[in-house]
C-alpha cells in the first residue's frame, strides 16, 4: 500500500494539470501519426501498387485507393511477385546476392578477424608501421578510387565473365575499419583464456580458432551484418564489372544490380517493378528486424570512424 | 601496368623491412628479443589481410593519384604516357566553356547546399520528437527510420515511378485532383535536382536521426531539469542545454553528410541518366572513366574532388570546434 503511493506520486505531479497534459498528449500523437504517414506514404504506395494489375492501377489513380491494396481482386493480390519470380527470375538474383554476401562474410571475419586479433595481441617488428597504415587508410578517403579498382580488377588481374565474381568478393573481403573494430574488441579480451590455453599444448593458430573466435561473437555478428547490408545493397560496383545477363545462361548479377535489367524489360507493369523492389527490400527488412541489437553496436563504433 | 605494381610492391617491401629492422634493433638495445617463430606466425595470419590492403585499398589510391598525370586509356592499358598537369588544364578548360563538367559541379553544389540543411534539420527535429518515453514515440521512430533500410538503387525506381510523368504517376495523379496539368518532374531542370534533394533526404535523415538521438541520450537529465527550475522557456532549453550538448554529435553529423552529399551518384544515373540538368561531379568522374575509359582523365576529376572533400572536412572541424 505504501509502495504503491510512493509509485504514484510523480504521477500524481504531473497530472496537477489533468486536462492540458492529455490535451497536450493528443496533439503529440496526432502530429506523430501525421508525420509517419508522410514517411511512410511512398512506402505505402510501393506495397498497396505491388497488388494490382496495370488496369487495377490505373484505375486508382488519383484517389485514396492508390495507397490501398487492391481489395476486390484479393485473389490476384500475389500475381505480380509470382509473375517476378517464374517470369523475370529475381530468385537467381537473390540468390547470387546471398552468395557473395555468404562468401563475403566468412571470408571479411576471417581475414580481417586474423589480422585484428595478430595486431592486438602479438609482438612482431614491423607493427608500428601497420598500426600507422590501419589509422591512415581508415582517414584517407577512398571513395573516389573505383575507377583505379576498376582498372585493377579488369586490366591487371584480368578477369573476364565467370572470373568478375572475384572482382565481388575479394575487395569487399577487406575492410580497414573492420580489422580496427575487432582490434580493438581482442584488446580487451584478457590474456587468461589465451595463456591456458597455451599450457594445454596449443599453438596461435590454434588459440585464435578454438578460444577467441568463440568468445568473440557479438563483434562478429555486428561485422557479419553491416557486411551483409553492404554486399546486398551494392548497385555501381557489381554493375560495372560483371557481365550484363544474357539470354539462356545463369546471370552474374546481384539483385540491386538486376533491378535495371529487370526495369528496361518491355511490357513490365506498375505493379512488377513494385513488386520487384519489395522482394529486393525484405531481406534487408528482416535483418533490421532480427539484428536490431548488433547495428546499434555498430551504431555506437560509427563514431570511431571520425 | 604490372610493371609499376612491381615496382610499388617493392617499395612497400623495402620501407616494410627497414622499419622492422629498426625495430629488431632497437628492441636488442632494450635487452628484448622478437621471437621468430611467434613473429613468423605473426605474419602467415596477416598474410591475407596484407595481400587484400595491398591490392584493393592502398594500389587503387596510389594509382589514382599517379594516374592524374597520365593518358591512360583503359583499352590501352600498355601505352601509358606521363602528360604533366594536361588533365587539369582540360578540367579547366572544361570548366570555363561551360560543358558538362560546369554543370556537374553547379548540380553537386545545389544537391549539397540543399541536402545537407535538409537531412540534418529533419533528422534532429525528428531526434527531438521522438525523444520521450512511450509507445507512441518508438512506434514513431521506427516510421521514420523505415526508409533507412531501403536501399538507394530501391529508392531511385521507387520515386521514379511516384515522380512518374504519366497522369498515372502518383505526384501527378493527385495534383490532378487539384485540377493541375502532368509535368515531368524529372525532366524539367527547374524540379528535377530538388525532387532528388527531397527523396535523398528522406531516405537517408532517419540513420541521422539514431545518430542524435544517441547523442540526446548522453545529456545529463539534471541539465533539463534545473533548467525548468530557473524557469527556462522550451526555446531557451534547446539552446542553452540540448545545443551545446548536441555539439561533437552535430560535428560528426555535418562531416558523414556532406561527404556522402558530394559523393552523390546512384540517384541521378537510375533516375535520368546522363543529363546536363541533374548530372552530378561523381557521376561526371564515372562517365569519363568507365564509359568513355578515360582513366587518367577521371583520375584528375577524382583527384580534385579529394582535395576539395578533404578540405572542406578539415575546415567545417575546424570552424565547428573552435566555436566551442
Amino acid at each position: 500500500m505504501d509502495k504503491n503511493l510512493i509509485k504514484d506520486l510523480p504521477n500524481f505531479k504531473l497530472n496537477k494539470k489533468p486536462a492540458s497534459h492529455t490535451v497536450k498528449e493528443v496533439i503529440y500523437h496526432i502530429v506523430g501519426i501525421i508525420l509517419s504517414l508522410i514517411f511512410l506514404f511512398p512506402i505505402i504506395y510501393m506495397i498497396a501498387t505491388s497488388t494490382k494489375s496495370e488496369s487495377a492501377y490505373a484505375a486508382s489513380a488519383g484517389s485514396i485507393s492508390m495507397f490501398l491494396p487492391d481489395f476486390t481482386n484479393l485473389g490476384t493480390a500475389l500475381d505480380n511477385y509470382k509473375s517476378v519470380f517464374t517470369n523475370y527470375g529475381i530468385w537467381r538474383y537473390a540468390l547470387n546476392s546471398f552468395l557473395y554476401a555468404g562468401i563475403v562474410i566468412v571470408l571479411n571475419v576471417l581475414i580481417n578477424g586474423l589480422a585484428g586479433y595478430v595486431m592486438a595481441k602479438l609482438v612482431f617488428p614491423g607493427k608500428r608501421l601497420l598500426s600507422f597504415m590501419i589509422i591512415f587508410l581508415i582517414v584517407v578517403p577512398v571513395e573516389t578510387s573505383i575507377i583505379p579498382l576498376y582498372s585493377i580488377v579488369k586490366v591487371m588481374l584480368g578477369l573476364k565473365q565467370t572470373a568478375s565474381v572475384i572482382g565481388i568478393i575479394l575487395p569487399a573481403s577487406i575492410s580497414i575499419f573492420n580489422i580496427f573494430l575487432f582490434m580493438q574488441f581482442f584488446q580487451g579480451v584478457p590474456k587468461e583464456y589465451e595463456e591456458a590455453a597455451r599450457i594445454d599444448g596449443a599453438n596461435t593458430m590454434g588459440v585464435f580458432f578454438k578460444v577467441i573466435l568463440p568468445l568473440s561473437k557479438p563483434i562478429i555478428a555486428t561485422v557479419a551484418v553491416f557486411c551483409f547490408i553492404g554486399v546486398w545493397n551494392d548497385y555501381l560496383w557489381p554493375s560495372m564489372i560483371l557481365p550484363a545477363p544474357g539470354e539462356g545462361e545463369w546471370p552474374l548479377y546481384p539483385i540491386q544490380s538486376a533491378l535495371t535489367t529487370i526495369q528496361s524489360i518491355e511490357g513490365i507493369t506498375t505493379g512488377e517493378i513494385m513488386a520487384s523492389l519489395i522482394v529486393t527490400s525484405i531481406p534487408i527488412f528482416v535483418i533490421y528486424v532480427a539484428a536490431q541489437k548488433y547495428i546499434v553496436q555498430g551504431f555506437g563504433t560509427a563514431g570511431l570512424k571520425m | 601496368m604490372l610493371g609499376t605494381t612491381l615496382i610499388i610492391l617493392a617499395v612497400f617491401l623495402a620501407v616494410f623491412a627497414v622499419i622492422a629492422i629498426v625495430d629488431i634493433v632497437t628492441a636488442k638495445k632494450r635487452k628484448e628479443v622478437y621471437r621468430v617463430k611467434s613473429s613468423a606466425t605473426a605474419y602467415l595470419m596477416l598474410l591475407p589481410a596484407i595481400i587484400l590492403a595491398f591490392l584493393f585499398i592502398l594500389l587503387p589510391i596510389l594509382y589514382s593519384l599517379g594516374y592524374a598525370f597520365t593518358d591512360y586509356y583503359l583499352l590501352k592499358p600498355n601505352d601509358i604516357k606521363f602528360i604533366d598537369i594536361q588533365n587539369f588544364k582540360q578540367f579547366f578548360a572544361e570548366l570555363g566553356e561551360r560543358g558538362t563538367l560546369y554543370h556537374a559541379i553547379k548540380n553537386t553544389v545545389i544537391f549539397v547546399v540543399g541536402v545537407v540543411p535538409l537531412q540534418i534539420g529533419l533528422a534532429l527535429g525528428l531526434a527531438i520528437f521522438v525523444n520521450r518515453p512511450g509507445k507512441g514515440a518508438k512506434i514513431f521512430k521506427v516510421c521514420f527510420f523505415a526508409p533507412v533500410v531501403i536501399s538507394l538503387s530501391v529508392t531511385s525506381y521507387l520515386w521514379l515511378q511516384i515522380l512518374s510523368p504519366s497522369e498515372t504517376g502518383l505526384l501527378n495523379s493527385i495534383l490532378g485532383v487539384f485540377g493541375a496539368e502532368p509535368r515531368d518532374w524529372l525532366r524539367d531542370p527547374n524540379s528535377a535536382m530538388i525532387c532528388i534533394i527531397i527523396l535523398s533526404a528522406w531516405q537517408g535523415c532517419g540513420y541521422q536521426m539514431l545518430i542524435f538521438l544517441s547523442g540526446l541520450s548522453n545529456i545529463r537529465k539534471e541539465l533539463y531539469e534545473a533548467a525548468s527550475l530557473d524557469g527556462a522557456s522550451a526555446w531557451k532549453k534547446f539552446t542553452t542545454v540540448t545545443w551545446p550538448g548536441l555539439r561533437s554529435t552535430f560535428v560528426y553529423i555535418i562531416i558523414t553528410v556532406f561527404i556522402g552529399a558530394c559523393r552523390i551518384l546512384t540517384q541521378p544515373m537510375l533516375m535520368t541518366g546522363y543529363q546536363d540538368h541533374t548530372v552530378t561531379l561523381s557521376y561526371y568522374m564515372y562517365t569519363q572513366g568507365y564509359t568513355y575509359r578515360w582513366v587518367g582523365y577521371s583520375s584528375a576529376v577524382a583527384f580534385l574532388m579529394t582535395i576539395f572533400i578533404g578540405g572542406v572536412t578539415f575546415l567545417q572541424r575546424h570552424l565547428l570546434r573552435e566555436k566551442k
